[in-house]
Order: structure tokens, then C-alpha cells, then sequence
């Protein structure tokens, strides 16, 4: 394959090699180094952008990872911030109104110490007054926004994180703290009583519940037992308001017509309640005279946490109970006493006395259906804490009657209620999460430290106080730095990859414009290995074509040669070698020339004088002579004929060799040819008795040669049969036709040709042997002129020695006799003069 | 025609003398001159019959005297045999476009040129 290849390019001209060559060299180099390069360029770019791209990823993602971490760190930290200080506020609001419980404490011994006295009851009364926030007439809620930036420190120093909040600005109104102060004998029966701002005289015998507040009073049954100094704290009793709530796009609603609930419902009735105080009266005697009794507006302690706001905002006119940041207040019992909606307030039907059971769930609710009680009954007997969970709904029939009271007892609706009950077990606070109506809450607790009267029963005191805020509004500026966080790594990641995109664009154009480049650089690479090797192959070629041709004419005889050089590269030298190569061969040849012509013109006029001579005496011209001088004179004669001969040869063959010889063509007849030829020699044939056969087709066509040229060859093909053929041998000629050739065949049965010997015929003066030689006589240029003349026709000679017997059945051939055939093979229609 | 008158022109003294000699003895009359000038003067002196005329001769050639003979209507009709060494067919050209009626080459034996120069006798 490669070898066949290899063949095949030297086999080529130098313009061609040149061209493979180079290209192979320069181009395809040049274009793997062009595409590797530009492909390693775009390749490392690539992966550069890649690597940037990852790189960006990783810092996003780490970035992303930081702000989560540190997001939910500050989340934490917020939550936990938040939550420690909503649970203080807890606590201090549970300290707060147990100072406020343990005041009025002291009212009531302060007063049981005194004798019992309408004028001082009054006074007491008059006296006991208490700020409650109230709703300005028309003007809805000023609240107190604090508004940063109001006010602003003139010491710049104090600038860096600089807060004012303005003093609340409430309405507020001073109301009595009691709304009932009375004595009461130890029978039950009312013998001091003030009431409504006044001292009333519709005294009335409180044994019995149904002259109580809201019938619901059974506190004279406790006073039997009360030792000097000992008090009796009623729970909270109050008429129950009535609320609905209502299912809106917006969210829940509170219906006009439904008891107060802060914004949700403004205007609506609000719980009025009583706790009432009592302890015994002693006289001077340490005789127990009666019970002084206190009742305490609950609107009091209502006003605790109905303006509490665990938000920014601290504290507002109207609480909302919608926003889930408000704060309630349980009984000892985990009944609601204090609520943003008052409708959810534990209470009491007036007309009947009856406490209105607490709001359950659907579920419980449809058990009480099927109890066959009263849904008083029933809910007194529910087990406590059964079963909570907010997956449960709220029972319809409650809602759409709308009693809903707050009973944490059975508030299996509200699992939270449980995590309070039993959070105050042992007094104290807390704080816990629960998912409310898909809102993160968090609520805290603080049992209310007052442990007066049956609140001493348990660490639970008066109760607790539970404040409720949604987690989200804790940690919103974390939340608002998260959105920017992430809405910044967004951003970035989107102008990474654009950034990216645009530099993998760029990448792509610049590899795009590389490899135009590149093929731009190879074409006219290409292009420049096309012209520079055409131009070196010209340079190269031209002087070795000029130098060919003038080799070609000098072999054809015109040695005047001179090569046009320039360069004097290897090529110009070799022309110059060539010129005075040329140069000295043509005064080489015009010397031989000369000498040829001088030698035989020289050995001409000598040859003539003894020729004269000898030739003048043989024919009797000087004399008669006897037979042994003729003899002798012969033998001379002979001599001169070959000298002569000799010298012909000389100067034909000198002049042949030279080219000098010029072609007379003709078209010529090929019988006449050989007959001219035969008659030449069929003297020197006779002489040897030999036999020559012709044979020659009658139809044979012409030849165009220089006829008597071809009779010379021909007569020097027979002269050489004739001699080198012992005697009485047979020679044949022939001639005939084949394709466009005409083949002159001259055979015989002589002594032969040995193998060593058939080159060398041809050359000068060559004999087969000298003895042979002297016995024949011939020159030894006679095949050469020959061969050259046949050749000067564009011919070729060719020599078999010794004659297969099968070629000329009727020569015969044996011993000496081996015989030889010299054909000639001249072209039918001359010599094309090239 | 009778040839009696032979004009040998040749540069070669021994050549010429045997020719001289044996024509002589042959009953022709022979006029020898050795050079191209001489052989001019006696062609018009002596107007022989026949003319055997070497080419390479001193002063003016073979070539030459055959040329001014052959222009010369007094001479033009005079055969001329021009002999030569050179043997060559540029050369044998040269000599039958000067106007010679015969080239023969040297060497040729003496029964050859007689035989030519009969051959004029007998027209």
C-alpha cells in the first residue's frame, strides 16, 4: 500500500511533488496546530466558564445556605427574643393583676376591721376608682403608633439605633372598682348595701342565688366557714354575651349583633362581671357580726390584657381577636374570664342562674345529642382534656346559638388549652408553638400568683394569663431580610448565568472567528505553497526542460548548445556545467570532424597513387607481366580496396555518429531495394557458391527511406552472410509486412553468432575472430553503420544466432553450420522527424 | 566526339606525372597544370578536349576553374571530370552544381578513369 504510494509520487513531476510535499508540511500542520490550539482555546474557555459557573453555583449555594442559616439563626434568635419578652410581659401582666387581686385584699380587711357603716361603705366606695381605657366617641382607635423618626436625638452620638415611642394617647375614664359593697348578716340577709353610686335599701337575702348577681352568687355558703381575716374570693359571674361568627372570603367575622369584640365589633355589649370579695366583721366583743362583701367590676381586670398587644404596637384601644395577637385570662378552673371577643367570656344565663356550657366540638357535641342530657348536664360530667385536637371543628348548633363560651376544660377543639392547664399546674410560666389555623403561634402562660380564698387551692392561683402571637410577626424583619436574600441569590444567579451565556457566546463567536481565521491562514497558506511551488518548479523545471531539450538536440547533432542561465543555484550550475559541457563537445566534435575529413582526404591521395599504380600495371597499362606479379599485384590490390573501404566506412560511420548525414526519403519500392542490393553482391556470392533465396510477397507495400542508405544496409547484411557462411551455403531474404513495419530478414547457415558476441557485433570495429576477419575481409564498421542507419530511420535491428531449426525448414543447418537471421524492422511510413 | 587533347589539373606531382605518362603512351596529348590559375590559362590556351580536374588545388580551387569554364562559351563544352578525395555528398554536390559533368571519387584505378574518359570518346 505505502510502496504503492511511494511509486506512485516519484513517478511524479516535480511540480507535483512539490505541491503534495508542501502541503503536506506546511498546510496540515498548520491546520491540526489551528484546531487543536483553537479547540484547546475554546475547550479551556469552556470549561473555564464551566468552572465559574460551578464556582458561582457553590457561592450561591453557600451563600444561599448562609442566609438560610443565619436567617433561621436570627429567626431563632428573634422567636426566642420575642418570646422571652412576650413571656415576661406574661408574667409581669400575672403579677400585675395578682397585686391588683391582693389590693383589693386589702380593701376588704381594711374594711371588715371597721364597724359596719353606710356612710364609711360609701366612702370606701367613692373612693375606690380605676382608670379604664374607653373608645373616644366617633373618633375609632388613635392607639399609639409609635412613630419613629417623630422625634430625633440632638447628640448625633445617639443617632445609631435611635427609638422613641410617644406616651399612649387612651381616652380614659375613672370607674368605681366595685360595683357592690354591702354587709351581710350571718343569716345572708343584705343590711348595708351600696350599689350603682348610691346606698341602696332594696336589700335582699343573698343565701338565696336567686337574689344574686345574675342568680348565679353562692359565695354566703362559703362565709360560714371563714375564720377573722380569712376572705372568700367569688369566680368571675357575669351575664353571658351572646356572639356569632361568620365565614367571609376575607376571613372570619364577627356579627354586629354579637357582644364586643374589640375591632371585630366595637359597638357591640360587652361582659360585665363581678368578683366578689368577702370576709367576716367582727364586733368589739371578737363576737362575728355579719360578712362585708365587695364586688369587684371585672371590667378591671378585663382592662389588664384587653389592650395588651404582643406586637410593636404593645397596647391598643381595641384588641383584635382576628389578628391572633391578643391576651386572655383564665380562671383557676380554665374558664375564659377575659377575652379580645367578650362572647367567648364564660357566663351565666341571668334568667335562670345557670352557668351557659362551654363551647365542644362537633364531635363531642353529637355524643351529647345522643346522652339524653342537658347539654349543662352533659358538659359537666365531660371528662376534662378528653381527647383534644384542632382537627376537630366546632360544634355548629353552639355557633349558630350563639353561645360559644371559652371552657379550656372542654375546649376539645383547642389542644393549646391542655398545653396551659398543665403548664400552670405548679404556678410559674411558659411558653410553647402550635400550629393555629395554619398559622405558627406562639402562646405563653403565667399563672396569676394570687392565692386567696378557694384561688389557694392549687399553684394555679387566680388563674393564668395567656397572650397569643403569631410567630411570623416576631421575626417579619428576618422574614423581610430572607425575601431580599433570596430574592437577591435570585437575581444573582439569573446574572450569573446570563453572564455566563454571554461569555459562552463569546467563547463560541471568538472560536467561530478563530476557525475562519484559520481557514482564511490556510487557504492563503495554500494558496502562497501553490504559487511559491509553481514558481520554484518553473525555476526548477524550466532550466532542467531547457537543459533536456538542448540534450535532445545535441543527440541529434546540433551541439551548439547554450542553456539561458540566471540562478546560480544547483540547477544554474548544472546549465552552466551543461554550456561548457556542450561548448567543449562541439569543438571536441568539430575536431573529430575535421580530423575525419582531413585524415581521409589525406589517406585518400596516397591510397590513389598505389591504386593508379597497381591498378595501371595489373591491366597491362605498363607492360606485359607473368602470372606470379599479377599474383602478388592482386594481393596489393586487394589491401588498397580494404584501405579504401576502410577509410569510407571511416567517414560515414564519423559522419553518422554525428548526425551529419542527411536523409534523402523516398517512397522506395522494397523489391527494387533487394534487388539492388543482390546485384551488389551476387559477385562476392558466386565467388563462395552460395545459393541466395528471395522472398518477397508481390503485393508488399512501398517504404518511405533513403533508398540508397537501406541498399547500403542491406548489401552490409548479405556481405556479412555471404562471408562469415562457409562455401556452398544458402542464404535467404526476406521481406514482409507487420502492422506498420516492414521486416527485412537476411538468414543463413553459416558459422553463427556465439551469445557473448551479439552486442558486441555492433560495435566498432568488432569482428567475430581476427582469422575470421582475414579470411573475410571486412572492415569491422559495417553492423555499425548498420545499426546506426537503421536506427537514423527509426528502425531497430535484432540478430538470432544460432537459427531455430523450425524457422526455415529449407535451411539447412547442422555442425559449423548454426546459421544466423538478422531481421531489420523499419517503419512502413519513414522517420517522424522529431 | 574525338577526345585527342587531355588537360590534367592536380596538385599531386606523382599523380599527375603517371597519369601524363600513361596517357601519353595511349596517344593522347596532355597538358598538365598544378594549380587553379594555370589550368585556367591553358584551358583557354590549349582548349583540350577533356578535363580532369582535381579540386583541392593551390590558388583558385577545382571548384572555381570549373565555374569559369563552364561560363565561358568558348569552354563550356568541354567535359569536365572533376577527381577528388573528397568524397563526400555535400562536397560531390558542390562539384556537379559548379558544373562539372563528372565526380569521381579518389582513389579509382587508372582502367576507370580511362574507361570514363572513353566513355566521352564513343558519344
Amino acid at each position: 500500500m505505502l510502496k504503492t504510494i511511494y511509486n506512485k509520487f516519484i513517478n511524479l513531476g516535480i511540480l507535483p511533488k512539490l505541491l503534495i510535499s508542501y502541503l503536506i508540511l506546511s498546510i496540515i500542520p498548520l491546520i491540526i496546530v489551528g484546531y487543536i490550539a483553537n479547540k484547546n482555546l475554546s475547550d479551556t474557555g469552556l470549561q473555564s466558564v464551566r468552572r465559574a459557573e460551578e464556582m458561582a453555583n457553590e457561592n450561591l449555594r453557600a451563600a444561599e445556605e448562609i442566609g438560610k442559616t443565619s436567617i433561621a439563626d436570627s429567626v431563632q434568635a428573634l422567636d426566642r427574643k420575642s418570646t422571652e419578652a412576650i413571656e415576661l410581659r406574661t408574667v409581669e401582666l400575672a403579677s400585675r393583676i395578682a397585686d391588683f387581686l391582693y389590693e383589693r385584699d386589702r380593701d376588704i380587711l381594711i374594711l371588715a376591721s371597721f364597724d359596719p357603716d353606710h356612710a364609711r361603705y360609701f366612702d370606701v366606695y367613692l373612693r375606690s376608682n380605676r382608670d379604664v381605657i374607653i373608645t373616644k366617641a366617633g373618633k375609632g382607635a388613635p392607639g399609639n403608633k409609635g412613630k419613629a423618626g417623630e422625634l430625633q436625638p440632638k447628640n448625633p452620638e445617639n443617632k445609631e439605633a435611635w427609638r422613641h415611642l410617644p406616651p399612649p394617647d387612651f381616652s380614659r375614664v375613672s370607674k368605681p372598682l366595685y360595683i357592690e359593697i354591702t354587709f351581710v348578716d350571718l343569716r345572708g340577709q343584705e343590711k348595708i348595701k351600696v350599689v350603682d353610686g348610691k346606698i341602696s335599701h332594696k336589700l335582699a337575702d343573698v343565701s338565696r342565688k336567686e337574689n344574686t348577681y345574675c342568680k348565679a352568687e353562692d359565695y354566703f355558703s362559703h362565709l360560714k366557714y371563714l375564720k377573722k381575716g380569712e376572705i372568700h374570693v367569688s369566680r368571675v359571674i357575669g351575664a353571658y354575651v351572646k356572639g356569632w361568627l361568620y365565614k367571609t372570603p376575607e376571613g372570619i367575622k364577627v356579627k354586629p349583633e354579637s357582644a364586643y369584640a374589640g375591632k371585630e365589633n366595637p359597638h357591640g355589649k360587652k361582659f360585665e362581671g363581678i368578683v366578689r370579695w368577702a370576709t367576716p366583721v367582727y364586733d368589739g366583743n371578737g363576737e362575728k357580726t355579719g360578712y362585708v362583701t365587695m364586688a369587684l367590676d371585672h371590667t378591671h381586670i378585663m382592662e389588664f390584657t384587653d389592650h395588651v398587644v404582643p406586637t410593636e404596637e404593645r397596647l391598643a384601644v381595641l384588641s383584635d381577636g382576628g389578628s391572633g395577637n391578643y391576651a386572655f385570662i383564665w380562671d383557676n378552673n380554665d374558664r375564659c374570664i377575659s377575652h379580645a371577643r367578650d362572647f367567648f367570656i364564660c357566663g351565666f344565663d341571668p334568667k335562670t342562674g345557670k352557668e351557659v356550657p362551654g363551647w365542644i366540638s362537633q364531635k363531642t357535641y353529637g355524643e351529647y345529642t345522643r346522652s339524653g342530657l342537658t347539654l349543662e348536664e352533659f358538659v359537666r360530667k365531660l371528662p376534662s382534656f378528653r381527647n383534644f385536637t384542632q382537627e376537630k371543628p366546632g360544634s355548629i348548633e353552639q355557633m349558630k346559638a350563639g353561645t360559644v363560651p371559652l371552657d379550656c376544660r372542654v375546649l376539645d377543639t383547642a389542644p393549646q388549652c391542655q398545653g396551659w392547664h398543665e403548664g400552670t399546674q405548679y404556678g410559674g410560666s411558659g411558653s410553647f408553638l402550635i400550629l393555629w389555623s395554619g398559622l405558627w403561634k406562639l402562646t405563653t402562660y403565667a399563672a396569676i400568683p394570687y392565692y386567696t380564698g378557694p384561688y389557694g387551692k392549687s399553684k394555679r392561683g387566680f388563674g393564668y394569663v395567656t397572650v397569643g402571637a403569631n410567630v411570623d410577626d416576631f421575626h417579619k424583619d428576618a422574614n423581610i431580610t430572607k425575601a431580599k436574600i433570596e430574592n437577591s441569590i435570585l437575581e444573582e444567579g439569573k446574572g450569573i448565568l446570563e453572564a455566563n451565556n454571554k461569555t459562552r457566546e463569546l467563547i463560541s463567536e471568538r472560536a467561530a472567528y478563530n476557525r475562519k481565521l484559520i481557514t482564511i491562514i490556510s487557504l492563503l497558506a495554500g494558496l502562497s505553497v501553490i504559487c511559491i511551488s509553481v514558481v520554484i518548479s518553473f525555476n526548477l523545471t524550466g532550466p532542467l526542460r531547457r537543459l533536456t531539450e538542448g540534450a535532445v538536440a545535441m543527440s541529434k547533432g546540433d551541439l551548439e548548445q547554450a542553456i539561458e542561465v540566471k540562478s546560480k543555484d544547483e540547477i544554474g550550475q548544472l546549465a552552466q556545467s551543461f554550456n561548457e559541457m556542450a561548448k567543449a563537445i562541439s569543438i571536441v566534435d568539430k575536431m573529430k570532424s575535421e580530423f575525419v575529413t582531413i585524415a581521409s582526404h589525406e589517406l585518400r591521395t596516397p591510397i590513389q597513387a598505389m591504386m593508379l599504380g597497381v591498378s595501371g600495371i595489373l591491366e597491362g597499362y605498363s607492360g606485359k607481366i607473368d602470372e606470379e606479379v599479377r599474383e602478388d599485384l592482386e594481393l596489393a590490390k586487394m589491401g588498397i580496396e580494404r584501405l579504401m573501404r576502410l577509410v569510407a566506412n571511416l567517414l560515414d560511420l564519423s559522419r553518422i555518429e554525428a548526425q551529419k548525414i542527411e536523409l534523402n526519403t523516398s517512397h522506395t519500392s522494397v523489391a527494387e531495394i533487394i534487388d539492388r542490393a543482390l546485384a551488389e553482391v551476387s559477385d562476392l556470392a558466386h565467388s563462395h557458391r552460395h545459393a541466395i533465396v528471395k522472398d518477397i510477397p508481390a503485393d508488399i507495400d512501398g517504404i518511405m527511406v533513403d533508398k540508397d542508405r537501406i541498399i547500403q544496409v542491406m548489401i552490409n547484411l548479405l556481405s556479412n552472410s555471404i562471408k562469415y557462411t562457409p562455401d556452398e551455403g544458402k542464404i535467404i531474404v526476406k521481406a514482409g509486412r507487420r502492422e506498420k513495419e516492414i521486416l527485412f530478414t537476411v538468414a543463413d547457415n553459416g558459422y553463427g553468432i556465439p551469445d557473448w558476441a551479439k552486442d558486441e557485433i555492433f560495435k566498432k570495429f568488432f569482428q567475430a575472430d581476427s582469422i575470421m576477419s582475414q579470411k573475410v575481409g571486412g572492415s569491422g564498421l559495417g553492423l555499425t553503420i548498420t545499426k546506426s542507419l537503421v536506427e537514423r530511420h527509426g528502425g531497430y535491428i535484432q540478430c538470432e544466432s544460432p537459427v531455430p531449426e523450425e524457422v526455415f525448414s529449407d535451411l539447412p543447418l547442422g555442425g559449423e553450420r548454426k546459421g544466423a537471421i538478422f531481421v531489420i524492422h523499419l517503419p512502413v511510413s519513414g522517420i517522424s522527424e522529431v | 566526339m574525338e577526345i585527342r587533347k587531355i588537360l590534367l589539373v592536380d596538385d599531386d606531382k606523382p599523380i599527375s606525372s603517371y597519369l601524363e605518362k600513361k596517357f601519353t603512351k595511349l596517344g593522347y596529348t596532355v597538358y598538365v597544370a598544378e594549380d587553379g590559375e594555370d589550368a585556367i590559362k591553358q584551358v583557354f590556351a590549349n582548349l583540350p578536349d577533356i578535363i580532369l580536374l582535381d579540386v583541392k588545388i593551390p590558388r583558385i580551387s577545382g571548384i572555381e576553374v570549373c565555374k569559369r569554364i563552364k561560363k565561358d562559351e568558348k569552354t563550356k563544352n568541354i567535359p569536365v571530370l572533376m577527381l577528388s578525395a573528397k568524397a563526400q555528398t555535400f562536397e560531390i554536390n558542390e562539384g556537379l552544381q559548379a558544373g562539372a559533368d563528372k565526380y569521381l571519387c579518389k582513389p579509382i584505378s587508372f582502367p576507370d578513369i580511362l574507361h570514363e574518359i572513353r566513355a566521352y570518346e564513343r558519344m
